[in-house]
């Protein structure tokens, strides 16, 4: 899933300092589960700018709203009206659906309310780990389902740096190195042929090197 | 200012002599008196002096600005390489240009992560990693073809070295790790400074075993220590660094300048060692401004005059 | 309720402070904070959960909205919650909502959390926050009505 980030109230504030009317519109996916830009989200972050504005004597009126999915027309198209009747959409969906929202919308100002930080799971009730960067040419199979493009911080495809310590990377002791639990997972596998393989220098041009990437289903044309 | 022949260290390698190299550390500024100084210090007791590339993640002069500066005193650099700063064009852009200039060897490195450098907020590029860029400086002079296989018009006959860390984890791997990179490439290897003999001779023992020491040079990394705080810090707070507690007890019990005639006594002891196991073929000083100690510590070693046999 | 006589310690004659109380009923009877001298019960409005981990921070954000000036929320002491970890979370839902008070500038101080063995302490210290920050600087006509 992606995983966003509420972005700080000060932020928004100032995003919508300009308007007096505003719709908040909350995303049912990936971010309602991230705790970022759900139902609950949204009506908190209204609750909390009202407040906001109410101490300074600024009048704002919010209207909330959560669609199932913003990165998709057919959910968007239900929000339609709403936000024809405000100023201005702050959208707590990720980055691809405050961009789908303002190509729906062309005449109507798109305020990001959260950060969109990664392609993650949860790990544990609370806690999101990044494990995907779309790098759009998967080599799990060699590296026993760890990703060492995004585990590892220095996107290393030959095995671990010198920083690895007691399992843990150089650059914090919260991050895993990944390394050593390629090394580990193969080890258990019976696949220790793949360390000896020498991983050649990485093709980016199926990443987002290559440009913006889109993808097409000519069998879902018409 | 151009050396015309082969590189030194090699010929000193390959023929049977045990090297010793330095590493010196640019400025962290233009101020070129500084390299000159370091360098007329390991002048004449080192064969060829390593120069750091933004070490740390710490801006400083460029390591093959640096190498030249060296080159114009008529000493052999090491220009040392990481792939955090540069894509795979201009690392290769770097390399042939180097030689141009008279450079001969280079350490090709992954580097130390930004986020522990002076400007963490900087993004990295890690475009390939270190043993991508050994295969890449090796086609480059045994193929004579860039990495897309096109042809140059002159290739750069790099000595081609590499860093590797006995210390780090997980320990079965560092062979494995340094069987891939002999694979690549690599004739010589600079290790991480040893404290802990007994790990580095295990690390040895596994690389004779796999053959790997008569396929490549190795030496091993020297850092006298210069107070306990020090061997603390390097113990603690240095990333792949293992400083053993009777090492950090033995720095404890000194202090002042007592403590660095400590610290110099212990790298004499250490290289001592270093020199009885089979399979090392010189050291690697990495002093950490501290150059001006290295002439000393390598005439108490007993490895002067350079180059010696 | 005893802890009330805190109430005067820390008021002014003037700043009497609405103080909305959610509290899990397994936690305290029932009307607990209703059946004081009417004085003081009328500053006081009170909410009961089945579980103080039914408080959402929508609901504490509400309370400021409609004109609350703080914000009191009583679980079960430690281990004595009937759904294991609801008085936790409650505690951290609070906790939670404490930092966004901060930040939009309403004061963390005006939220507590407290265990129903701990309120004379809680609503001391909440008293005591509510006379640094004064009442709720909100204006009625920003706050909303309670939907």
């Amino acid at each position: 899933m992606i995983v966003a980030k509420q972005k700080p109230i000060a932020e928004i504030k100032e995003m919508l300092r300009p308007y007096q009317k505003v719709l908040i519109l909350g995303c049912g996916t990936c971010v309602k589960t991230c705790f970022a830009g759900g139902e609950d989200e949204a009506a908190t972050l209204g609750a909390a700018l009202r407040l906001a504005f109410g101490q300074e004597s600024k009048s704002i009126e919010t209207e909330e709203l959560t669609v199932e999915r913003q990165c998709e027309d057919a959910f968007i198209q239900e929000a339609a009206q709403a936000v024809a009747r405000n100023e201005a959409v702050l959208s707590l969906a990720c980055g691809a659906g405050v961009q789908a929202m303002a190509r729906r919308f062309a005449k109507s100002v798109l305020l990001p309310g959260v950060n969109t930080t990664f392609i993650g799971v949860l790990e544990k009730p609370g806690l999101f780990t990044e494990e995907c960067s779309g790098c759009g040419d998967c080599d799990l199979d060699t590296f026993g389902g760890i990703c060492p493009v995004t585990r590892c911080s220095k996107r290393l495809m030959n095995g671990p740096c010198g920083g690895s310590k007691n399992g843990k990377c150089e650059v914090s002791p919260d991050i895993d190195c990944a390394w050593q639990l390629i090394i580990d997972r193969l080890t258990a596998l019976g696949l220790q042929g793949n360390l000896k393989r020498y991983i050649p220098a990485k093709d980016w041009r199926p990443s987002l090197a290559g440009g913006p990437r889109r993808l097409l289903r000519e069998d879902h044309v018409i | 200012m151009k050396s015309d022949g082969a590189s030194k260290l090699k010929s000193v390698l390959a023929g049977g002599g045990f090297a010793v190299t330095a590493e010196c550390g640019p400025p962290r500024g233009a101020n070129a008196e500084i390299i000159h100084r370091k360098g007329e210090w390991l002048k004449s007791c080192v064969d060829a002096v390593n120069v750091t590339d933004n070490q740390t993640a710490v801006v400083r002069m460029s390591s093959l600005a640096a190498c030249l500066h060296l080159l114009e005193l008529g000493i052999e650099p090491v220009m040392q390489m990481v792939t955090r700063d540069r894509n795979r064009i201009a690392l290769q852009s770097d390399i042939i240009g180097a030689y141009s200039l008279g450079i001969r060897n280079m350490l090709c490195l992954s580097g130390d992560h930004q986020s522990l450098g002076s400007q963490p907020e900087a993004s990295n590029v890690f475009d390939i990693d270190s043993v991508n860029l050994v295969h890449a400086v090796r086609v480059m002079r045994d193929e004579g073809k860039d990495m897309s296989g096109f042809a140059l018009n002159g290739a750069p006959e790099m000595f081609i070295g590499a860093a590797e860390n006995p210390f780090a984890d997980p320990l079965s791997y560092r062979v494995v790790r340094l069987a891939k990179k002999i694979a690549a490439g690599v004739d010589f290897i600079q290790t991480q400074c040893v404290y802990d003999l007994p790990r580095f001779r295990e690390w040895m023992r596994m690389a004779r075993e796999e053959g790997l020491t008569e396929k490549v040079y190795i030496l091993a990394g020297i850092t006298p220590l210069k107070s306990a705080k020090m061997a603390q810090f390097m113990a603690t707070k240095v990333a792949g660094m293992d400083v053993p507690e009777a090492v950090i007890k033995r720095m404890a019990g000194v202090t002042g300048p007592k403590a660095v005639e400590e610290g110099l006594k212990i790298a004499i002891e250490t290289i001592a060692e270093l020199r009885a196991i089979p399979g090392v073929r010189g050291i690697h000083i990495m002093a950490i401004e501290a150059e001006e100690r290295v002439p000393d510590l390598v005439k108490a070693a007993g490895l002067m005059p350079r180059p010696m046999k | 309720m005893t802890g009330t006589e805190g109430c005067d310690r820390y008021m002014s004659s003037k700043f009497e402070p609405k103080i909305h109380v959610f509290f899990c009923v397994n936690a305290l009877d029932r009307g607990v904070f209703s059946t004081q001298d009417p004085e003081k019960a009328a500053r006081i409005q009170s909410v009961k959960m089945p579980c103080s981990s039914m408080i959402k921070d929508i609901f504490m954000l509400k309370a400021f909205e409609c004109g609350a000036d703080g914000v009191m929320v009583v679980g079960c002491p430690a281990g004595r919650c009937k759904r294991v970890d609801g008085n936790i979370r409650a505690a951290k839902r609070v906790a939670w909502v404490q930092k966004l008070l901060d930040e939009i500038g309403l004061g963390g101080k005006r939220l507590v959390y407290t265990a129903s063995s701990d309120t004379d302490a809680a609503i001391t210290l909440l008293l005591k926050g509510l006379a640094e920050l004064g009442p709720n600087p909100v204006k009625p006509a920003a706050q909303a009505s309670p939907r």
